[in-house]
């Protein structure tokens, strides 16, 4: 049983209190995970953990220091809050430091089920079972993961920011692969454990490895896509860690920087950082203890941004959005709630609309070629299949792509209708339609 | 944290265990960090936990906590064998482990100069010193340098009887200068990407690296970048750097020979291997010059310890030889499906984790040739540096690598410069076109403290020996 808010709040303002400095914060994370792991049709892993860190940022003048410890006794923790101070100390003045930042109000938003916290061992066995039967039934193997996680969250500084909020989610993943090459692939994200249906989650998994059975070959070159949400998510994912961060934009490094205004993706794209939408999971202040703004990133094609902390902020003189990350961070803030705005095209009208192009499930051990044009490379996975004259036509074996995002969401030419929430459930998730692309780079193809 | 472990054991075994094992774990960690001569964070951290790991029923459970009372512990052990009993639900056979001996040792990894007693102030004033040198080209407008300190302490028991502790601290330093142009950013490291260089051993490997009399000639590589060629599009020779064979060994040979990976196990997250266990003994991995051993004995090394994370003593074992696959990378249940004994590379990222079958120090042996030879023997091709960005397919097949830095080769000479060489591969056929590894003189053990692997993921620390090599008819310059 993890700490309550309260108690996790208590901890946090005790750690302030124990911290000799100008100006101290301490963010408390709890946590009562848990992960039921499956492969070859049965668990194999079966995890789970509780822990409790405290972390404690000094301030002296301009000068900060950061220290954690689990070890929750008074000498464990005044040693920590000591540690921090001393390596402030040590620190040289930082002239863009602004000082720990002051409460401001936070969005109340209801994230914990008691059906998810109550998700125990048995449950999701049971689930993992029923998942797996969904593939076993078809001669098929089934591997993924049923997970729990159940957290409290709250910081506390010395200007009077007193945030705690618990939040709860459930995952699930299945792999469903075949004999003969194919696979196909399921996932599912909420913070209410009571509206998972493991079985149609297995069905869909098992029903794309079938369909995707004796994948054949495919030429490099450009193609028209259709990207599945769980890739469309994945591109979102570097975008939004590239391109959106306030550090980035400042290092020129991103290539909204200097463009802020300027219209450089389709008109199609409306993309927003959003944590307070009814739709997604996760905290609704950052970890300084700011409220997280609904930020928008790019207006119907039009970006805008970038998000940012208290520090980046007052070093930039624009309002903070609320994204900081745990103190000390190398990345600045990013945005961890981003959401694609819906459009209006089914993806069986996206496919009819396809003369040749491709299908794609989702991709694998994606990588960064350039950072400024987003320039990915990686791999497809678990249903990749070819389209002709607006049909799947057939499935084909997993392609490698080399692509610019910036590029690719420069010609969308349909956005679907229905998201999904796609992502880890701890920090946040996107919300991410289909999305048809008018060109995307195939570079190599596996054997 | 003897009797924590002994707690847990106890515990287990009254709740119906047939099979315990514990880890208590206490890891401490320094790290600093300036980016473009403002200091990012000064942090230090710790976490001391215990694992508690059981079969009951057939099956695994596991459970772990960071409360440490008695009481605390012996729950955690009833809630493992709770949960392997829910695992059992869909168990098919009872798991089994290959016989491993009883040990009662104590094992510490080598370090002369505690890095955690080096004053603050000495590591942050080096660290400012380094990238103010990073900057000392215009063109070099971001510049990050950083240093991460790690030690270990960590007690295993089992209920066959083992007892082991450990102990061991890890070092590591990296700069990075970039060369910012229009609308592009080229990073140059030393001594690696991705973090820079980590070892076993305490601040006398940093100061071996000497940050401050390579960060000049960072900064000038850095800023050469901004006017280099860009990477042709063509077929040809490539040598490769010590570093980035390392992360191509691995990536390309390391995970497919991960026994779990070969069963199965990974499939839904990491993926699974193009290798078959029939393949053992046949399997045409490379040509007669690529041999590959995993040695968790080597001194100095990142993955290097005294026993794994299941009480299986270190050692080494050829995982290619003259070309052929010789063996698999395993952990006490995997080995016992193949009806072998582990060669001991189960390894937990912490308290909280279960060992997982994950790399040592996996090193390509030397060859005979001399850096200078083998260009002087190149007529036409690239010479690549420093990994950039890495990916690869989940059988671990096609490949694609880009590296910071190249330079033509041209009869036998390197030649101009060439910025974010790329190229890709199928495994394979890529170590099967090796025809020269450098020599011991040329060949270097480069840690990588960041693999990742798992569900929930775990990081482990890992270490690659290796040497440049030259590999014939190579894809360049992919999607340029």
């Amino acid at each position: 049983m993890r700490l309550s808010e309260d108690q996790a709040r208590e901890l946090a303002a005790r750690a302030v209190a124990l911290t000799p400095a100008d100006e101290a914060e301490a963010l408390v994370m709890a946590n009562d995970v848990a992960l039921t792991r499956f492969a070859n049709n049965r668990i194999h892993q079966n995890v789970a953990e509780e822990d409790t860190t405290v972390s404690v940022r000094a301030v002296l003048g301009t000068r900060t220091g950061v220290a954690s410890t689990n070890r929750l006794d008074d000498n464990a923790l005044k040693a920590c809050c000591e540690a921090a101070v001393a390596a402030a100390r040590v620190a040289p003045q930082d002239a863009d430091f602004p000082g720990l930042p002051a409460p401001a109000p936070i969005e109340r938003i209801e994230r914990v089920c008691e059906s998810t916290r109550g998700f125990d061992a048995e449950a999701r066995a049971r689930a993992a079972a029923a998942i797996i039967e969904q593939s076993s039934v078809r001669g098929l193997s089934a591997a993924g993961a049923v997970s729990r996680a159940d957290y409290a969250v709250a910081i506390v500084n010395s200007r009077g920011i007193d945030a705690a909020m618990a939040v709860t989610s459930l995952k699930a993943t299945v792999l469903s692969s075949g004999t003969d090459g194919g696979s196909g692939w399921a996932s599912w994200l909420a913070c209410d454990a009571s509206r998972f249906a493991p079985e149609a989650l297995g069905d869909e998994a098992a029903t794309l490895a079938q369909r995707s059975e004796m994948p054949g070959s495919l030429e490099p070159g450009n193609y028209a896509v259709v990207l599945a949400p769980e890739a469309v998510s994945d591109v979102l994912d570097f975008l939004g860690y590239l391109s959106f961060g306030a550090q980035a934009v400042d290092e020129r490094s991103s290539f909204t920087a200097d463009h802020q205004g300027e219209r450089l993706l389709s008109e199609l794209i409306t993309l927003t950082d959003n944590a307070l939408s009814a739709e997604t999971i996760g905290l609704t202040f950052d970890f300084e203890g700011c409220p997280k703004r609904r930020t928008p990133l790019v207006e119907a094609g039009v970006v805008r941004g970038p998000v940012t902390d208290s520090y980046w902020a007052a070093k930039l003189g624009v309002p903070n959005t609320g994204h900081a990350l745990p103190a000390p961070n190398p990345y600045g803030p990013l945005p961890m709630n981003l959401e694609l705005a819906a459009g209006i095209t089914r993806v069986d009208e996206m496919i009819a609309s396809v003369e040749r192009g491709l299908y794609i499930t989702r991709f694998h051990y994606v990588n960064v070629e350039d950072p400024v044009r987003v320039t990915l490379t990686g791999m497809t996975r678990d249903g990749t299949f070819l389209i002709e004259n607006g049909r799947l036509t057939k499935p084909v074996k997993n392609v490698r792509f080399t692509q610019s995002a910036v590029d690719a969401l420069a010609d969308v030419r349909a956005v679907g209708d229905r998201r999904v929430l796609v992502g880890p459930e701890e920090g946040g998730a996107n919300l991410a339609p289909a999305l048809l692309l008018g060109s995307w780079q195939v570079t190599g193809q596996t054997r | 944290m003897r009797d924590l472990v002994m707690t847990a054991l106890d515990a287990a075994a009254s709740a119906g265990s047939t099979y315990a094992d514990a880890r208590a774990v206490l890891t401490t960690e320094e790290r600093i960090s300036v980016r473009t001569g403002r200091v990012e964070g000064i942090e230090h951290s710790e976490s001391l936990g215990i694992g508690i790991r059981v079969i009951a029923d057939g099956a695994w459970g596991f459970a772990s906590t960071s409360a440490l009372t008695p009481d605390a512990i012996r729950a955690a052990a009833r809630q493992a064998v709770a949960i392997a009993r829910a695992s059992a639900l869909t168990a098919a056979a009872p798991v089994r482990l290959a016989p491993l001996g009883v040990f009662d040792d104590t094992w510490h990894g080598p370090c002369r100069i505690d890095p955690f007693a080096v004053p603050l102030e000495e590591k942050l004033a080096l660290l400012l010193a380094a990238d103010e040198g990073l900057r000392s080209h215009e063109a070099v407008t971001v510049s990050s340098a950083s240093l991460d300190f790690v030690r270990v302490e960590k007690v295993f028991g089992s209920s066959e009887g083992s007892m082991i502790e450990q102990s061991y601290v890890e070092s590591s330093a990296g700069l990075v200068a970039y060369g910012m142009a229009d609308g592009e950013v080229l990073p140059r490291s030393y001594p690696n990407s991705h973090g820079g260089q980590a070892s076993q051993g305490g601040w006398e490997a940093i100061l071996a690296l000497d940050l401050l009399g390579h960060a000049p000639r960072v900064a000038e590589e850095a800023a050469a970048l901004v006017s280099a060629l860009p990477c042709p599009t063509t077929t040809t020779t490539v040598v490769l750097d010590g570093s980035q064979v390392a992360l191509q060994v691995h990536e390309s040979v390391g995970h497919p020979t991960e026994l779990d990976r070969v069963l199965g196990d990974e499939a839904a997250y990491a993926g699974t291997s193009f290798v078959q266990l029939g393949d053992l003994g046949s399997l045409r991995y490379g040509s007669p010059h690529v041999s590959v051993v995993a040695d968790a004995t080597v001194p100095g090394s990142i993955g290097s310890f005294g026993y794994d994370d299941e009480g299986v003593p270190a050692q080494r074992a050829d995982i290619v030889r003259e070309g052929v696959l010789a063996g698999f990378q395993s952990s006490r249940e995997s080995a016992s499906a193949i009806g072998r004994a582990s060669n001991g590379c189960a390894r937990a990222d912490g308290w909280n984790r279960i060992p997982l079958v994950r790399m040592t120090t996996l090193s390509l042996e030397p060859g005979t040739w001399s850096f200078d030879d083998l260009i002087a023997d190149t007529d036409d091709g690239i010479y690549m540096e420093t990994n950039n960005s890495w990916s690869i397919d989940d059988r671990r097949l096609n490949f694609q690598f880009a590296c910071e830095i190249g330079w033509e080769i041209k009869g036998g000479k390197l030649g101009r410069m060439i910025k974010s060489p790329n190229y890709t591969g199928i495994t394979p056929r890529f170590w099967g076109s090796c025809d020269a590894v450098c020599s011991a003189e040329r060949w270097h053990v480069w840690g990588l403290p960041n693999c990742g692997k798992g569900e929930p993921m775990q990081v482990a620390h890992v270490a690659h020996g290796a040497a440049p090599a030259r590999f014939r008819d190579i894809q360049v310059g992919v999607g340029r």
